[in-house]
């Protein structure tokens, strides 16, 4: 079993099983409602032989072994488009929290319903006037007893409307706390009365991104996610993960749609040459630079500031690609109802989510580059 | 695993490296690197020897004839000693030999035309280009990152305008990105690794050279501030054995004609 520890060794094994339990999509169903239930019956494909549980702790249901193992499966999991890049990205954004925070028991009872598709959750952190300035929410947490009453609304929660719970941040404590002390974060289930939650509508015509409305939802103080004031470590603590297995998937399916884009080109001779090399260029320094991240990760260094350098390669890389689908293939976004538009509508959104590419910036400047304060 | 000892002997390396390189260039380093075991270092420990020495000459400003090594070690039939000709973009060739050296190239470094050439390996040599011209890269920030934090206008240092800063951000990013293009193992295809990580670096170089003269300002464009040295180096380096756009261009036809994109990357 230890050999299976080993990436090569891990990587030929999971491919020869993806080989022999064939988890292609249906055909035919583009709409996220199909996306959901693949993405589900993949999950407990994948949790039954084994595959989803490496690489995660055995207190919390998993088997153990090195972080880099999620990477290789969310890679060939993502980048043979068994699974959708956005909903398989969850996973690693709520499970380390839940690892990290939740109280033991809550965790290995909960993040196995996860792992295996048996449940989906969601992530509450965004607000309308709290975006890049997380810090700055507003969604309220008052102490009743022994539960806590939420009132507030949340926007952009991807994949609200399929979550059983939603891992949330709060602002506890009085006018005197400083913002990064006064937000703390609840596990909460998405069926406790006084919850609404709506999907919205985007420009790529995908209800992905939902609002949430809190109405005095009343969640148990044994709910709570570490202690109060705890909120602000917890969303940091997500960036090493977001940022190396989830991007590393991502990037796995980038390279899947650059080689769909090359089998639709290739047969158009030498002028589309510069643009396919400068598409190359970005995603295989993206790739580079993502693989160094994953194995400072694997060593046991702590990610910080530096990963904000694979965001903005990553997001540049993504908008390049897909301005290259629209430069090489003339009226494939604008005249055709297909994928090819979806994606590229959806790309836009690159330097937005996950912390804008200015913010970003302003990070690499302020901690990187030592330049001080604006 | 390098151990503490390998590190701190690396370091004391880099150090004399670093000395000897600002206070000297052109054949007398080339002397100088001869008596501190340059060819040793090139057979016995490459993998350390060629991005150390190569981002080094990028950092101090320096140059010296050590690609003429680098080429003749990997093509067959050659040998230390003998100059070979080298691509240059645009389909031409260049010889680096300081005897009858033209002095219209940008920069002083000795190179000249010459009509034809013979083939040549460039693996290693595109990535020991791609070193210097990161290295190169890394000097010019740092000469407008201590420029922007100096520089008073409108009562603030200049360090303190986004505009400023984001220029800055966007260099470090293009560096930090080619480092990791020139630090890949690239066993599995060494030729498309090293064009990939020439083309990067070349990249990082074009835009760090752009960034940093624009937040350097007028002195920038002194003779009396060095970053005219580095900004002349990286337009020279960046032609040598395939300019980025060049290289660039040449992926992209390599995609086409295989139908796929390879994975040069794996975890």
């Amino acid at each position: 079993m230890t050999d299976l520890f080993e990436t090569a060794e891990f990587r030929s094994q999971l491919v020869a099983w993806l080989d022999e339990n064939d988890l292609t999509p249906p055909p035919g169903d583009d709409s996220l409602d199909a996306h959901q239930a693949q993405h589900l019956r993949v999950l407990k494909a994948l949790y039954d032989a084994g595959w989803m549980r490496y690489g995660w702790p055995e207190s919390a249901g998993g088997l153990g072994g090195p972080e880099i193992l999620r990477a290789i499966v969310g890679e060939e999991i993502v980048g043979r488009g068994i699974d959708q890049p956005g909903p398989y990205s969850m996973l690693e954004v709520l499970t380390p929290t839940m690892i990290d925070y939740a109280r033991p028991e809550l965790a290995a009872e909960m993040v196995p319903r996860l792992l295996s598709g048996q449940e989906s959750w969601c992530q509450g952190f965004s607000e309308p006037g709290a975006g890049s300035d997380l810090a700055s929410l507003t969604t309220r947490a008052v102490q009743n007893g022994d539960q806590w009453v939420i009132n507030g609304q949340k926007v952009w929660t991807s994949f609200a409307q399929y979550a059983t719970r939603c891992i949330l941040l709060t602002r506890t404590g009085d006018g005197d706390t400083p913002n990064h002390e006064a937000i703390t974060a609840f596990f909460v289930d998405l069926d406790t009365p006084g919850i609404t939650v709506r999907p919205l509508r985007t420009m790529h015509d995908v209800d992905e991104f939902c609002e949430v409305y809190f109405d005095d939802v009343a969640v148990p103080a044994g709910r709570m996610l570490g202690k109060p004031g705890d909120g602000w470590r917890l969303a940091m603590d997500l960036l090493p993960y977001e940022r190396s297995t989830c991007f590393w998937q991502h990037i796995a399916y980038l390279y899947s749609r650059f080689d769909a884009l090359i089998g639709e080109v290739r047969g158009r001779g030498t002028a589309s040459d510069s643009d396919l090399g400068e598409a190359y260029l970005a995603l295989h320094t993206l790739r580079c630079r993502s693989r160094a991240t994953q194995h400072r990760l694997a060593e046991g260094q702590k990610l910080g500031p530096e990963t904000s350098i694979d965001k903005v390669l990553l997001a540049g890389a993504e908008q390049k690609l897909y301005d290259t689908v629209r430069d090489l293939l003339p009226g494939a976004v604008e005249l055709d109802d297909g994928p090819w538009r979806t994606e590229y509508l959806y790309s836009r959104a690159a330097t937005i989510y996950g912390g804008t590419a200015e913010v970003q910036r302003n990070v690499i400047a302020r901690r990187l580059l030592d330049l001080g304060k604006e | 695993m390098t151990s503490t000892s390998d590190t701190d002997s690396l370091e004391l390396l880099e150090d004399g490296l670093r000395k000897t390189m600002l206070s000297t260039s052109g054949a007398e380093l080339d002397a100088a690197l001869a008596e501190l075991g340059w060819a040793d270092m090139l057979s016995d420990m490459p993998e350390q020897a060629i991005p150390l020495v190569f981002r080094l000459l990028g950092e101090t400003g320096s140059h010296a004839s050590l690609l003429n090594d680098i080429v003749v070690i990997q093509t067959a039939g050659r040998e230390l000693g003998e100059i070979p000709e080298l691509p240059y973009a645009g389909g031409g060739w260049v010889v680096w030999d300081y005897d009858g050296a033209s002095d219209t190239t940008l920069g002083g470094l000795p190179l000249r035309r010459v009509d034809e050439g013979d083939p040549v390996r460039l693996v290693d040599a595109r990535r020991a280009l791609g070193w210097w011209l990161v290295g190169s890269a890394r000097a010019m920030l740092a000469l407008a990152r201590q420029h922007a934090l100096d520089r008073v206008q409108f009562g603030r240092p200049i360090a303190g305008f986004q505009a400023v800063r984001h220029r800055l951000a966007e260099t470090l990013v293009a560096i930090e990105g080619a480092e990791a293009t020139l630090s890949l193992p690239g066993e599995d295809n060494p030729d498309l690794t090293a064009l990939l990580a020439k083309a990067a670096a070349g990249k990082a170089a074009l835009t760090a050279a752009k960034n940093c003269q624009q937040v350097l300002g007028g002195i920038g464009f002194t003779a009396e501030h060095d970053l005219h040295h580095h900004v002349k180096r990286v337009l020279v380096l960046d032609g040598l054995l395939g300019s980025s756009r060049e290289l660039t261009r040449k992926a992209g036809a390599g995609l086409r004609a295989r139908g796929s994109v390879p994975r040069l990357v794996k975890l």
